[in-house]
């Protein structure tokens, strides 16, 4: 009887847990349409899931084996427990297997209990996920109970029998039943999301990496996204899948800094808005039981899948959609496989394109771009004004060459000018057959994009492809990692192909060929400042830490570095739309500089060499690794 | 957000010549020049501002061509024959490699020089008037003149096209012969070269143009002239417009160098080479308004001293190109450091005119605060870090010589202490900047002292060094900069008097009749009657030199006497104060002729006496005794540029070796203290 009652209960709860998926998969199954490969995404899950999530989850390896435990524990009861329901199965072998799978799952619900009761890190929700330890623990003791009662026959009275199953049957409701909107959603929709991944090139299998904005169609007839209906539907399907762990909180620059942006929160604004189906119906925020975006109180925001989701008084405040510098450190740290950025660029192209509501200062360097092709607005033949004593060669006059160094609009900074001074020095110490485009390069459209400027970026783009075509050069070298980014993986969408190699990597193949022969150790101490375009974006953090290296300087690491470095502040045109915070980005990222001890920073960006140095009071000093490459050499 | 400065780092394009930066220096004299050519040391001068940065560097203000007009007052060039083009082969080549352009200026200097120099022959002019500021009358020149010196022109234009130099530049300012021909102040032809304007231009036009055919129209030849001679005789500001209009819509000139005033009496020259007493670029509108005529670059130079003036006359468009040719005697390094972001490390020209003083007394150009300048071959610009032991110095006294001590040490990679005893750094240079207009002079401390507090120098102020305070920091090195006191010197009854230092500090209050007697014929004396006569009193200023203020130099002397003259400031030269006595409340000093010996007594309530400083030296015999070389400078060391033998000493036997620099050591001038100071420690 006992038996019975366990396995009709636990039927019961998953043929209702079902029915809410299915009726929950009707919020995100309303986006717009994608076109994705279901059954290679379904060839790829166990891989995506085993390899690429356990990936990130193992950073906290005390998380992985809580969730490896509690997941696989839990998993494995269910089957024994569906099988339960057949009289004949119901012996030693399955009670025996039962109160392993249980006893297993136990063992990480107590993990799982002293993490959210006893640890209680500051970025998990509370709210729901207060009750999931007990969930678990009912859920694994009490049906542990139950399965060795079975085991050795049953030997407790049936009414304390009976109440250890309905209390596990509660656990088991609360974990199975909010698979619609509790914390274990992740279990479906983060599968789901998996199989449906909007960027299936970033899985171990693939690249590895996609970071690449998607083009937008310009003809569309409403260009970025408005309200929720207006993502695709493996987008809503991606936000839906987030478990609210906190892990782009802890990573997220802005939040560091006191910015109105908390990333988790910006995907629970996302997900909460898609909650109502019916035109015109509003949700608020208020039973959001995380922390906010810095700033706004619970409770202000609200909307509904319908309503648009950007405004002062809409579900995203227009300060935390312009807080982000698109670092990614959200993404790098989602166990989920958000694509928060590609989100963020999406709203904005709608308030771009449609609204013409960029703020602050960025709206005039669009105009700058559009007019002018540079964000400066100065004529674009002065790019080269630092370089006249270099007689720079120009490509126009030489019509090929090896290296075609892109200078990118630091070249207009007189800061930028001092280290490209330095990689010019150094290339022509090392004899390398060089050219600039000179007054032919514009803006390679980096910040026009990730301020929803697609128009601009588009038309930047095209015909920067269309001067570089009429060249023949080997590859292009250049300082700039969002140029880098830009030309070598959103180029390509536009027809332009070509090998783009940061000066660090190829500074770093010039020593190594012996081209540039260093003097010997240079001696100081350094701690090196990961770009995020040049990190994150593009994989490459071991090129510039061998150079300083090579050049004898003693290297210590920031706590937050490589893939997993904090941004300057000054990517997405964060600078530029300006959204105050208690403090700025850069101080906060010289503070992690401070900390190391270091004489100097290493930096290998022209934003990143602005922003650092712009940070006042006592502090390492910011030098451009030419710079230091340059005071190595023989 | 771009800055007027940024303006400054733009290239400049002059046919096929680009200019890196709108930073230049003019052509000067430095009295470098050797024989009549620009050698090693002229050379060096000039290469390091092309390594500083500067987009072009014009060198040998007024070089000669032809041979009546020598190149030997203030040792200058002479571009009159070929042999000088090897020398300019090298010069070139040397400032090219570090990118900058490098242009020279040619002149004939007509009546202003001398005739009883070199080639001893006669100086020729428009008319025979007499120059005050030479004093020579020349000969009126007639036709032959006219075609050898045009030749002569052409002929040296030849010489610095074959010699790579990137342009040449005329000279037509300062009364040189194109400008007196321009003048009515001084020609008085009623020939086709007198008369109208248009007559008075012609003799330029025609050296132009003999210019542009020897060398074609490629190269680039430029004018330096006047915009307003600033004399009731002279050439108007509308002259000198046309004038300027009239070139260069000829096509004759590339560009227009423009300056205010001109220079043929002493007070005409301080202006034209204006001093700290005038703001920064007194005559920049000058140079505005001739931009608004032409339509070639114009250059100006006049007491531009900082980045901010110079780029707002740039960005503002008032100029092409700003020069800055004494703030890079100050430091050649100011465009790299502007580059760099680090313009607070610019030494900047206070205007104190040390450099073009020296030259009008016969000395070579030397800065009052960087005493690497003009002294390339031994004295870095850029002080580098020690190879050896990083050594423990104390520094005692945080004037000029202390300060500089303190900073190359620094700069060497030593650790240093510096004990000033008085509660801000400065020395006496901070006596000196009470007297009115000389108030610039902090710059120099100021700079020195920003310069060590960012260096890491631990500052002492108000701390009174002693044999136990320096002893406890276990120097390896001693420097004693102590500066010096000035002293009431041995006249008699010389106790009844009072020092121009106890007026400027205030220790003294000024009464109402004050006799000055200037015993050195510097600032001192001048510049502490204009400060007391300014405050009421009746002064007259004794001295047995010619002139008061004898010593001071050419741009600042007149500017002493100017405000003198104005105050009713009594100049009393040839007078020897040979006794004070005391009568009453009053003082009798007692003055005797030096050509009669006559005596005669001046009754006042105060006597001021300028007679120098003798060296604080307390200390430095205290230290003496346990320092290894006995406070000794090696000598030979000291002039070869090696290190100190008993500094490398100090290393092995723990104890100090103890130097004594500046006023400390005998009362001289703020350059003598940071030259003793850099010299010294360079190589420690």
């Amino acid at each position: 009887m006992i038996a019975t009652a366990l396995s009709s209960l636990i039927l019961a709860t998953l043929a209702a847990g079902a029915v809410l998926a299915l009726q929950h998969a009707r919020r995100w199954r309303a986006g717009q349409p994608a076109g994705v490969d279901i059954v290679a995404g379904l060839k790829a899950l166990p891989g995506r899931y085993l390899v690429d999530v356990h990936h990130v989850v193992a950073r906290k390896s005390f998380n992985a084996r809580f969730h490896a435990l509690t997941a696989g524990g839990f998993l494995a009861s269910l089957p024994l427990l569906v099988l339960a329901a057949v009289p004949a199965l119901r012996g030693w072998l399955l009670w025996g297997l039962l109160a392993l799978a249980l006893a297993v799952m136990l063992g990480g619900a107590l993990m799982v209990g002293y993490r959210r009761r006893v640890e209680k890190p500051a970025e998990l929700s509370q709210g729901r996920f207060k009750r999931l330890p007990y969930a678990l623990l009912a859920y694994a003791a009490a049906f542990l109970v139950v399965a060795l009662d079975q085991l050795a026959g049953g030997v407790l009275p049936w009414p304390l029998a009976l109440a250890f199953v309905l209390a596990g049957a509660w656990g088991g409701a609360e974990l199975i039943l909010g698979v619609g909107r509790g914390p274990l959603k992740h279990a479906l929709n983060g599968a789901l999301h998996l199989v449906a991944h909007p960027r299936p090139a970033r899985f171990h299998d693939r690249a590895g990496r996609d970071t690449g904005l998607r083009p937008a169609d310009l003809e569309a007839p409403k260009l970025g996204s408005e309200r929720p209906l207006d993502f695709a539907w493996n987008r809503l399907l991606g936000f839906d899948a987030c478990v609210q762990c906190g892990r782009c909180e802890v990573a997220c620059p802005a939040y560091a800094a006191d910015l109105p942006l908390n990333p988790k929160k910006l995907i629970q604004d996302l997900v909460t808005a898609m909650d109502t189906a019916a035109d015109g119906e509003r949700r608020t925020d208020a039973s959001y039981a995380g922390h906010n975006h810095p700033g706004r109180p619970i409770g202000l925001a609200q909307g509904g899948a319908a309503l648009p989701l950007v405004g002062p008084g809409a579900m995203i405040h227009p300060d935390t959609l312009w807080a982000c510098t698109t670092c990614r450190a959200c993404v790098q740290e989602c166990p989920m496989m958000i694509e928060h950025v590609d989100a963020v660029i999406d709203l904005r192209r709608f308030q771009t394109l449609e609204l013409g509501a960029t703020p602050a200062k960025a709206a005039a360097v669009l105009e700058e771009l559009r007019v002018t092709d540079n964000p400066g607005g100065k004529p674009l033949a002065r790019r080269t004004d630092w370089a006249v004593d270099l007689n720079l060669p120009l490509l126009a006059e030489k019509g090929q060459c090896d290296v075609l160094l892109w200078l990118g609009d630091g070249a207009f900074d007189l800061r930028v000018q001092r280290s490209l001074r330095a990689l010019v020095g150094l290339m022509r110490r090392a004899g390398i057959d060089f050219a600039v485009l000179g007054e032919e390069e514009l803006d390679s459209g980096d910040v026009a994009r990730r301020l929803g400027d697609e128009a601009t970026f588009q038309d930047l783009a095209r015909r920067n492809i269309a001067t570089l075509s009429r060249y023949r050069f080997g590859r292009i070298v250049t300082a700039d990692p969002h140029a880098l980014h830009v030309i070598r993986n959103e180029y390509p969408s536009f027809g332009g192909h070509w090998t783009v190699t940061h000066h660090t990597a190829f500074l770093l193949e010039l020593v190594e060929s012996g081209k540039l022969t260093l003097k010997g150790p240079t001696g100081g101490s350094v701690t090196y400042h990961d770009p995020c375009y040049l990190g994150r974006y593009n994989g490459e953090i071991e090129a510039p830490r061998r150079l300083l290296d090579a050049i004898g300087l003693q290297r210590v690491e920031m706590e937050r570095s490589g893939l997993r470095s904090s941004c300057c502040g000054g990517g997405g045109g964060a600078p530029l739309t300006d959204v105050a915070g208690k403090r700025r980005i850069p101080d906060v990222r010289m503070d992690h500089a401070r900390a190391t001890g270091a004489e100097r920073v290493a930096v290998a960006c022209p934003t990143c060499t602005l922003m650092l140095e712009g940070v006042v009071g006592q502090r390492p000093a910011v030098a451009e690794i030419s710079e230091l490459v340059l005071e190595a050499v023989a | 957000m771009t800055s007027p400065v940024d303006a400054l780092l733009r290239p400049l394009k002059i046919k096929n010549l680009t200019i890196r930066n709108r930073i230049m220096s003019t052509s000067h004299a430095p009295s470098y020049g050797s024989d009549g050519k620009p050698k090693e040391r002229y050379q060096l001068y000039h290469e390091e501002k092309a390594k500083g940065g500067i987009g072009l560097t014009m060198f040998g203000g007024s070089s000669s061509v032809a041979v009546d007009s020598p190149a030997a007052p203030w040792n200058q060039i002479s571009v009159a024959d070929d042999s000088v083009i090897d020398h300019f082969r090298e010069f070139s080549d040397r400032v090219h490699q570090h990118g900058a352009a490098l242009m020279v200026q040619l002149t004939h200097m007509g009546r202003r020089t001398k005739w009883d120099t070199e080639n001893w022959l006669p100086t020729v002019s428009a008319s025979s008037k007499r120059e005050p500021a030479s004093r020579s009358i020349p000969k009126e020149m007639e036709d032959y003149d006219f075609k050898r010196i045009i030749g002569d022109y052409a002929a040296a234009a030849r010489r610095c096209k074959l010699g790579g130099l990137d342009g040449c530049e005329l000279s037509a300012a300062h009364g040189h012969l194109i400008d007196q021909f321009w003048s009515p102040s001084v020609n008085r032809r009623s020939d086709k070269y007198g008369g109208s304007l248009e007559n008075r231009m012609r003799f330029g036009i025609e050296v132009l143009e003999a210019m542009r055919a020897e060398v074609g129209d490629d190269y680039v030849i430029g004018m330096r002239m006047s915009a307003d001679e600033l004399i009731d005789d002279g050439l108007t500001h509308e002259d000198c417009l046309t004038i300027a209009r009239t070139y260069a819509e000829r096509g004759l000139v590339d560009f227009i160098n423009i300056l205010g005033g001109q220079a043929r009496d002493h007070l005409a020259h301080a202006i034209v080479l204006p001093n700290m007493s005038f703001p920064v670029a007194p005559f920049l509108a000058l140079a505005s308004a001739v931009k608004r005529e032409v339509g070639v670059p114009v250059f100006h130079a006049q007491r531009v001293t900082d980045l901010n003036t110079a780029g707002r006359a740039v960005a503002e468009g008032h100029v092409d190109m700003v020069a800055m040719t004494r703030a890079h005697i100050a430091d050649p390094h100011l465009v790299r450091k502007l580059m760099e972001g680090r313009v607070d490390d610019i030494r900047q020209c206070v205007g104190a005119g040390y450099c073009i003083d020296r030259i009008y007394a016969g000395g070579d150009a030397l800065c009052i605060q960087n005493a690497a300048t003009g002294r390339e071959r031994t004295m870095p610009h850029i002080i580098p870090k020690t190879t050896g032991p990083k050594r423990r110095f104390v520094v005692i006294g945080g004037g000029p010589a202390g300060l500089e001590a303190a900073r190359v040490a620094a700069e060497r990679g030593h650790s240093v202490v510096l004990f000033e005893r008085n509660a801000a750094t400065g020395g006496q240079v901070t006596i000196a900047a009470k007297a009115t207009w000389r108030e610039a002079l902090t710059g120099i401390t100021r700079w020195l002292t920003q310069q060590v507090v960012k260096l890491g120098v631990d500052l002492r102020l108000g701390v009174e060094a002693t044999e136990a305070l320096v002893a406890a920091e276990k120097p390896d090195v001693v420097i004693v900069a102590t500066g010096g006191t000035a002293t009431r010197g041995d006249v008699k009854g010389t106790e009844h008097a009072v020092t121009v230092t106890d007026m400027l500090t205030g220790a003294v209050e000024p009464a109402e009749s004050i006799l000055i007697y200037d015993g050195t014929g510097q600032h001192h004396a001048s510049s502490c009657a204009e400060y007391l006569a300014k405050r009421g009193a009746s002064v007259e200023i004794a001295t047995l030199d010619r002139m008061v203020g004898e010593e001071i130099g050419a741009t600042n002397q007149p500017i002493h006497l100017r405000e003198l003259y104005k105050l009713g400031v009594v100049l009393s030269p040839n007078l020897q104060l040979v006794e004070i006595y005391p009568e009453g409340n009053k003082r009798v000093a007692v003055l005797r002729n030096e050509f009669t010996h006559e005596e005669e007594e001046r009754l006042v309530d105060q006597v001021v006496v300028e007679f120098g400083t003798l060296p604080n030296d307390g200390l430095y015999f205290n230290l003496k005794d346990r320092a290894v070389n006995r406070g000794q400078t090696d000598l030979p060391a000291l002039l070869e540029g090696r290190a100190q033998p008993a500094v490398v000493k100090t290393a092995e036997s723990g104890d100090y070796a103890l130097f004594r620099i500046g006023d400390a050591v005998a009362g001289r001038n703020i350059h003598a203290a940071i030259y003793d100071a850099a010299r010294l420690v360079k190589d420690l």
